[in-house]
């Protein structure tokens, strides 16, 4: 478990180098992960046993800097606590009259601090770790969540009820995660490929969110065997690897094909030439969020009839 | 016989780059293979084409400039290039060529203004002023390119910029076609000034005494090798070290003249840009290494073996 908790007064120190990493930051995007609102009712349903003292303990003032977290904290029914959110933040819709501290990316923490929070929560990267330090030097409790699968959001829904006096709700969270995972996938016999950028073909590996979803979904990622989240392969390996769908993420809405799928050379490749895609909405089905099992419903929809 | 030994090299090459990919195909098959058909054969070309006018690019703004140093990124065509492709996704252009057109516009953007900038001192272009204004637009270029990337969403950004540090995963028939359409002009151009660059190689007095128009000669050889360093920029980034190394290792080889010099600098850059894309393709595979990161990985080293060998004499 990735909970980290400090609480340190420290004199305000020099601001550090954190733009040597402005390359990676873009990275997030595509490997943030969605979720239900069948548990957010759970989460309404624990609120009325929740004792005022477990309350007056826990955080009032709390800085959300990733969309899934934020998601996390409204299903778990602390949405009203939430200060500060990510400019990715778009669910519950409510959240967008939330003020934003930034991309979230490669954190300001002066953006942060001025909310006065008094929990800040951020998903673990190099950059984030080098936040939560800084954070804690200035006296401001952090929690450090993975958010890299499905199992991960399990866990953060534990770890986030506890921190905000919610345990039952978080629990609950949790044990629709576990039967999510734990129930017998449909197998649809589908074989597919994601391919998230086109020049050069990106597409994504078996140590992502989206790979779990697609076989929660019936369907098989053809990359399944490549150990990173994302990769860069040639065409070559997709024509020969031969997905019977390809997908594709969107920013908003189901939207048309790829721009790829009208160049020459991506037509070596079954699917792009029998224009079998389906195209997801990066912000329901990039993040694991607790609409995941909303999206693996909508997901196996979505390949059926691709089918 | 040096001439038998490139051709062979170049041959041997386009063979491996046909033959060798990151799946099997059987030797039967490679006649009919869809694989081979539209992917490893227009690839392969491309990278040859592309290696070719980068090598030779390099051989003569080498010789324009007569700075060792000088490669065909040296006056800010990949700054320029970067500029256009990051400008294109965040102003979400749409379209199958967008990227490598964006690049393209980019880069004549550059050169124009460096261009520009060349000629302050009057009529003639300086070389000095040149390299000057080209490192000067290129950290311009990138400041503001990583001003977008920084300020704007992000995964596609970050994209744009992974295309742009060298790749050929864009080549396709379409790209051939219209490398070989676009190419000969500045290559004949080049070719066509070899004579005046031998002598601009004596230095700027004595190549006007001996009849060569060297403020003629000197625009004609920036524009032709911008223009091709533009369009390999555009079916496949920014590769390094091509236009650097070739240069000088067939200078090694073929001594100082560049009616000799020019077309083995072509030959001998798509040898090296061919070997270095089949490494790219399979030495990972399935996954796929940027192809200049390679030429890097294979060009220096050899670079440093030619180096002992020169000092050696």
């Amino acid at each position: 478990m990735a909970l980290r908790i400090r609480r340190r007064r420290l004199p305000i120190s020099a601001p550090t180098g954190v733009g040597i990493f402005a390359m990676r930051r873009s990275a997030q995007r595509t490997h943030l992960a969605g979720l239900v609102v069948l548990l957010a009712a759970c989460g309404g349903g624990a609120e009325r046993g929740e004792r005022p003292a477990a309350r007056a303990a826990s955080p009032q003032r709390i800085v959300s800097l990733s969309p899934a977290i934020t998601e996390l904290l409204y299903a778990l029914g602390a949405g009203d606590r939430v200060v500060g959110r990510t400019t990715w933040c778009d669910y519950p819709p409510q959240v967008r009259a939330v003020p934003s501290v930034g991309d979230g990316l490669n954190p300001n923490l002066e953006a942060i601090v001025a909310r006065r929070p008094d929990l800040v929560v951020l998903y673990r990267s190099a950059l984030n770790e080098t936040a939560a330090r800084r954070l804690g030097e200035l006296g401001i409790a952090t929690a450090v969540l993975r958010q890299d699968r499905l199992e991960d959001l399990a866990d953060d829904a534990g770890v986030l009820g506890r921190l905000t006096g919610r345990a039952a709700a978080g629990d609950s969270i949790a044990r629709g995660v576990a039967q999510l995972l734990a129930a017998p996938a449909p197998d649809l016999g589908i074989r597919l490929a994601f391919i998230v950028w086109d020049n050069p073909p990106m597409v994504i590996g078996g140590a992502s969110y989206l790979d779990q979803l697609a076989g929660l979904a019936g369907a098989r990622n053809v990359f399944h065997d490549l150990g990173t989240a994302s990769a860069v392969v040639s065409l070559e390996t997709i024509a020969a690897r031969d997905p019977d769908v390809v997908v594709v993420l969107a920013d908003s809405g189901p939207s048309r094909p790829p721009a790829f799928a009208g160049r020459r050379e991506w037509q070596a490749i079954r699917a792009v030439r029998a224009r079998r895609f389906v195209v997801l909405v990066g912000s329901v089905f990039g993040r694991p969020s607790p609409r995941a099992a909303a999206a693996v419903a909508e997901f196996h929809r979505l390949l059926e009839a691709a089918r | 016989m040096r001439w038998l030994g490139l051709g062979a090299a170049a041959a041997v090459a386009l063979a491996l780059a046909i033959v060798l990919g990151p799946t099997h195909v059987a030797w039967s098959a490679l006649g009919s293979s869809e694989i081979v058909r539209s992917l490893r054969l227009p690839r392969a070309i491309l990278a040859f084409l592309v290696g070719g006018a980068l090598g030779m690019a390099g051989a003569a703004l080498q010789a324009l400039v007569r700075n060792p140093l000088a490669d065909p990124f040296l006056l800010g065509l990949s700054g320029g290039a970067g500029l256009g492709a990051v400008l294109a996704i965040a102003l979400h252009l749409g379209g199958p060529w967008i990227l490598p057109l964006a690049a393209f516009v980019g880069a004549l953007a550059a050169m124009a203004l460096v261009y520009r900038v060349g000629l302050v001192g009057g009529a003639e272009l300086d070389p000095r002023v040149l390299i000057l204004a080209g490192v000067a637009v290129g950290a311009f270029a990138g400041a503001v390119t990583t001003a977008i990337v920084s300020l704007a969403s992000a995964a596609d950004l970050r994209n744009a910029l992974l295309w742009l540090w060298g790749g050929l995963s864009g080549a396709s028939w379409d790209a051939v076609l219209v490398v070989c359409v676009y190419v000969p002009l500045p290559l004949g151009v080049l070719l066509a000034a070899a004579r005046s660059l031998d002598l601009l190689a004596l230095g700027e007095e004595p190549a006007r005494f001996l009849g060569a128009d060297v403020d003629r000669v000197r625009r004609r050889v920036y524009v032709a090798a911008s223009l091709l360093t533009a369009a390999a920029v555009a079916v496949s980034g920014v590769v390094g070290f091509v236009g650097l190394i070739v240069p000088h290792a067939m200078r090694a080889l073929w001594g100082h003249q560049h009616r000799a010099l020019l077309p083995a600098a072509f030959v001998g850059g798509g040898t090296l840009l061919t070997l270095a894309d089949t490494v790219a393709r399979v030495a990972v595979a399935p996954r796929e290494l940027p192809v200049g990161i390679v030429t890097a990985l294979v060009g220096v080293p050899v670079f440093a073996l030619l180096m002992r060998r020169w000092t050696a004499r």
